[in-house]
């Protein structure tokens, strides 16, 4: 390549992204024996990482032997669901779990944690580098170029994240389009652990995960959520990017400042200051974004990059999958290391292993979700409907109406016919 | 043979992501990510275009704790040749003058040979812009601030030094220390050779006091004459938003005026 500037030194993997992802492949790799860099455009490891608030453990716990380190805030113990027709009212599903499986953290410290571990396995991370494209013999990926600089590798894994501007530029995906993605947007509102665990009725170390529907999100397709951290609030709204741009009047942000307004959250909320804000793209569509293959001849494709997140609906999903997909691409490259041959055949035991694992099982449980989510109703017409039969039934000053007829009552005010809502309930519960 | 530059440079909080505590004045520190002192990395890529103009060896020194070193390994990226971390306990809480007696002694005990001092017109944490001043005068070599350019001519550089209404040009003899107008460059992007060295090489030379042997009487907190006898916190200044009203520019004018003259701003 004329002009280009070939570094002397040669790694055995390359690794785009010092995310969840690139950093969990860098740590088994490393502590297998392989020569590995990771290279990440932020300014420190972690400084790009962005999310809702919550891990689920398992996976990290595989991957890591000394998940016992990594830094959590608090244990989700206590889950709710809240449909809100208004800012001012909400019909809540309350669970409370005996054993917890996912846990509130700042993704910053956790990717941080992963960095360590990663530098104490051997990786070296370089920061401040964005990588431009790959650098390719004989039209197989054997190296990393950034601007007008080669670090050449035997192999190179893809953990660049959502915003996939090396896959595009080396044309293995299409830039992304609005219907493909979500945007979240999250607040990060501060005060005293005390407070927290008062406010919210929690104990030391409990940790609360809260969604909301309907208008937290403008009754656009999409959802509200609420973490509770160690002594801080995870405060965040997502929604889907081309139904945002359509439906949305104003700037998304403003949806996270009038959730934190909202009369309904004002005795949970009251006295905490705003700390940190953020945005970031969220995969939505995941099937569509998926790139054609996950491996090719000297490269293998991971997380957010592959569009390995799972959208449950109410709920996403994504820094446990990443880091576990980068802990399978590891294992095929250390697979195919062994066989000394990195082609795309070769490294296809990384979309084998991923399609056994919980990462593709759980999505494909969730397949039809987007469907569901892109069908309007679920946010705007539900929760008016419903909040209309619990006003029936709560706010009735001659007294409770039955339920069959509040039901009916509030269907008829919002011109929805009861049997439709009947063939949308059970539609919904075969797709989910 | 080329020019021998030694660039100073501080460490300092990111100060966009730093919050000032009301209460206090003080800026909340915790947790907040450091970077080189942006007008040293002003000062840096003036110092790397006079290297590649004349070649030579570009070192940046810095007097602060180990964590500094990341901030060598920035300057590195960039195309900085070496770093020279001072550090030690005892000199810790310095004061300008304080800061300025390391660096010049360092200077005169472990640089063989310089050519220039190249600093940045002063830090984004503190603007005292002390340091270049002083650390000159520790060495007795002339200083030109506020410089925009800088030319090898006979053995002699020629500084154009710029002021608010017009510009002196100054010949000074070598060695001499610069600090350069902030703005005055866009400092470049740090390039993956360049920080692939700085992070796998680590070309840092630490010298602690065992090495320096200055006195510590000079150094730190007790070197510091300084005393911040009070920081008063400033507050912010209360501002009313009102969206302008009218259809046709005229009306938003007249509306705008009328205001204005409601608040007696005119």
């Amino acid at each position: 390549m004329e002009g280009m500037n070939i570094l002397d030194q040669k790694f055995d993997v390359a690794i785009v992204g010092a995310g969840p992802a690139g950093l969990s492949a860098a740590y088994y790799l490393a502590k297998k024996g392989f020569k590995t860099a990771v290279l990440e455009r932020g300014r420190e490891v972690g400084s790009k990482s962005i999310y809702g608030g919550r891990i689920y453990a398992a996976p990290l716990k595989e991957i890591y032997p000394n998940f016992n380190s990594i830094p959590v805030h608090r244990w989700v113990k206590r889950e709710r669901i809240s449909i809100m027709p208004d800012y001012e009212s909400m019909i809540s599903i309350d669970y409370q779990g005996k054993e917890a499986i996912s846990f509130t953290a700042y993704l910053t410290e956790v990717v941080k944690w992963m960095g360590i571990q990663a530098e104490s396995a051997g990786a070296t991370i370089i920061t401040d580098v964005p990588v431009t494209n790959f650098y390719k013999e004989n039209n197989k990926v054997s190296g990393v170029v950034s601007g007008e600089d080669v670090l050449r590798s035997d192999v190179v894994i893809d953990a660049e994240g959502v915003n996939r501007l090396v896959l595009e530029a080396s044309g293995i995906v299409k830039p992304l389009k609005p219907e493909l993605v979500a945007l979240g947007v999250k607040e990060v509102l501060k005060g005293e652990s005390k407070q927290i665990e008062d406010a919210f009725g929690l104990s030391q170390n409990e940790g609360l995960a809260w969604v909301f529907l309907g208008a937290a999100t403008a009754n656009t397709p999409g959802g509200a959520f609420l973490y509770t951290n160690r002594d801080s609030v995870s405060l965040g709204v997502v929604v889907l990017l081309d139904k945002a741009i359509a439906n949305v009047k104003d700037h998304v942000s403003q949806l996270v400042e009038s959730l934190r307004t909202a009369p309904a959250l004002k005795n949970y909320l009251q006295n905490l200051r705003i700390s940190e804000y953020s945005a970031h793209l969220i995969p939505e569509d995941v099937w569509s974004l998926r790139p054609e293959r996950l491996v090719y001849d000297g490269l293998l494709i991971t997380g957010d990059a592959a569009g390995l997140l799972l959208n449950a609906g109410y709920t996403y999903r994504g820094v446990d999958f990443a880091a576990y997909s980068g802990y399978l691409a590891g294992k095929a490259i250390e697979q195919a290391h062994a066989k000394g041959d990195y082609s795309a055949g070769s490294l296809s035991s990384y979309e084998s292993m991923l399609e056994e694992s919980i990462v593709i099982k759980e999505l494909k449980r969730f397949r039809k979700v987007h469907e569901v989510m892109k069908n309007g109703l679920l946010f705007e017409k539900y929760p008016k409907i419903m909040s209309g039969v619990m006003k029936r039934m709560f706010e009735n000053s001659d007294g409770p109406s039955k339920a069959w007829d509040a039901i009916n009552e509030s269907c008829k005010e919002n011109q929805y016919s009861m049997l439709k809502l009947l063939i949308d309930g059970y539609r919904m519960v075969r797709s989910l | 043979m080329g020019l021998e530059i030694i660039l100073l440079f501080k460490y300092v909080p990111n100060t966009t992501t730093v919050n000032v505590d009301p209460n206090t004045g003080t800026l909340i520190r915790e947790g907040v990510p450091s970077v080189v002192n942006p007008h040293d990395l002003v000062a840096a890529e003036f110092a790397l275009r006079l290297k590649e103009k004349y070649g030579g060896r570009i070192r940046a020194m810095i007097m602060a704790p180990p964590s500094a070193t990341k901030g060598i390994e920035y300057l590195v990226g960039m195309g900085v040749d070496e770093g020279i971390l001072l550090t030690d306990r005892a000199y810790g809480g310095a004061d300008t003058l304080a800061t300025s007696y390391v660096i010049s002694q360092a200077i005169k005990k472990v640089v063989d040979h310089y050519d220039l001092i190249v600093a940045g017109q002063e830090t984004l944490d503190s603007s005292t812009a002390h340091i270049g001043a002083q650390v000159s005068s520790w060495l007795g070599i002339p200083y030109v601030y506020y410089v925009t350019e800088a030319e090898l001519q006979d053995g002699h550089m020629i500084l154009t030094r710029q002021l608010e209404t017009y510009v002196e040009k100054y010949r000074v003899k070598l060695p001499a220390l610069i600090s350069v107008l902030m703005h005055t460059l866009q400092p470049r992007d740090v390039t993956l050779k360049n920080k692939m060295k700085a992070v796998t090489q680590k070309p840092v030379k630490v010298y602690t006091n065992n090495e320096l042997q200055l006195n510590t009487l000079c150094t730190g907190l007790k070197g510091s004459p300084t005393i911040v006898a009070k920081t008063e916190f400033i507050g912010k200044i209360p501002r009313k938003m009102q969206v302008i009203q009218g259809k046709t520019p005229e009306e938003m004018v007249s509306w705008l005026i009328s205001k204005l003259k409601e608040e007696k701003v005119i």
